[in-house]
């Protein structure tokens, strides 16, 4: 069971360095390959640049979340501005709630992403459901 | 994605639909997901692993479909710097050989912050909703002042 005591904890990335080739890959990916015009990335791409703090949440030992039987249950995010190459953005992710239910543990992550002059880029909030085996 | 391609505000009708967005889930898109996002968690890569915890097998990554949902909208704005904002629910699990069909319809206009909000809803090839509660929102620019003269 994930222990509701690690509700205020946060993660911070390191900055992460926007490339052309990091945006193109991802409209590669999802097989959004639109635009014609100035490269802007897919405004979902915040799941790319904030990365590592889901990275650091999923790893953390003493946290120590189920992964294995974690899944995604709800996403929601909103968008400051559009992301391009040459972005320099810090996403730091805090844990606002953990709720034990007889089968599954919710776990609510909010985000928080900014760029190199500290305006905000995106702010995001995942919420993962861990099932009980 | 030239603006000049979307729809005006002014135009832009409550119950308008937007143009569906089918897309068919592969192994192959999900281990390309998988890279282009970094994650790279076994239950959408390692069918073995992903049975041993209870699923039916490797399945997408949520934000995949999202990501779908994503373009159906920006497909329609022209623009993808109008998005603003995106949620949705993951009401069911997708998985590989999945055809997955995103479709949204305006649900209000506000005049003046010039935002538009969509529902939107992702099902499956059996009509089973994939991702339910489904909101966007996109702003248009201010009016330019010089078409209305002359």
């Amino acid at each position: 069971m994930t222990d509701p005591r690690w509700v205020g904890r946060s993660y911070e990335t390191a900055p992460f360095e926007v490339s052309e080739e990091s945006i193109r890959n991802y409209m590669t990916a999802v097989g959004d390959e639109a635009g014609n015009g100035e490269l802007v990335a897919p405004p979902t791409y915040a799941m790319v640049y904030g990365f590592d703090a889901y990275w650091q949440l999923w790893t953390d030992q003493e946290v120590a979340l189920d992964v294995a039987h974690l899944v995604h249950g709800e996403q929601r995010f909103t968008f400051h501005r559009p992301v391009r190459p040459g972005d320099r953005i810090t996403t730091t992710g805090r844990l606002t709630a953990i709720n034990n239910r007889s089968d599954m543990d919710l776990v609510t992550f909010e985000l928080t992403a900014r760029d190199a002059q500290d305006r905000p880029v995106s702010d995001g909030t995942a919420l993962f459901i861990i099932r009980r085996p | 994605m030239k603006t000049m391609m979307g729809p005006t505000f002014e135009r832009i009708a409550i119950g308008q639909t937007l143009p569906a967005l089918t897309k068919q889930v592969t192994v192959e898109q999900i281990r390309r997901y998988a890279e282009a996002s970094g994650d790279r968690n076994p239950i959408h890569l390692d069918e073995t692993f992903a049975r041993s915890a209870g699923l039916p097998g490797v399945i997408a990554h949520g934000m995949l479909t999202m990501a779908f949902a994503n373009q159906m909208v920006t497909d329609w704005l022209g623009d993808r710097s109008r998005l603003k904002r995106l949620q949705g629910r993951f009401a069911g699990m997708v998985v590989p050989g999945d055809e997955v069909t995103c479709s949204g319809a305006v649900a209000a206009k506000h005049d003046e912050s010039r935002r538009v909000v969509i529902n939107l809803v992702v099902t499956n090839q059996r009509g089973e909703k994939v991702v339910n509660k489904g909101v966007a929102e996109a702003e248009f620019p201010p009016q330019r002042s010089d078409t209305h003269a002359a």
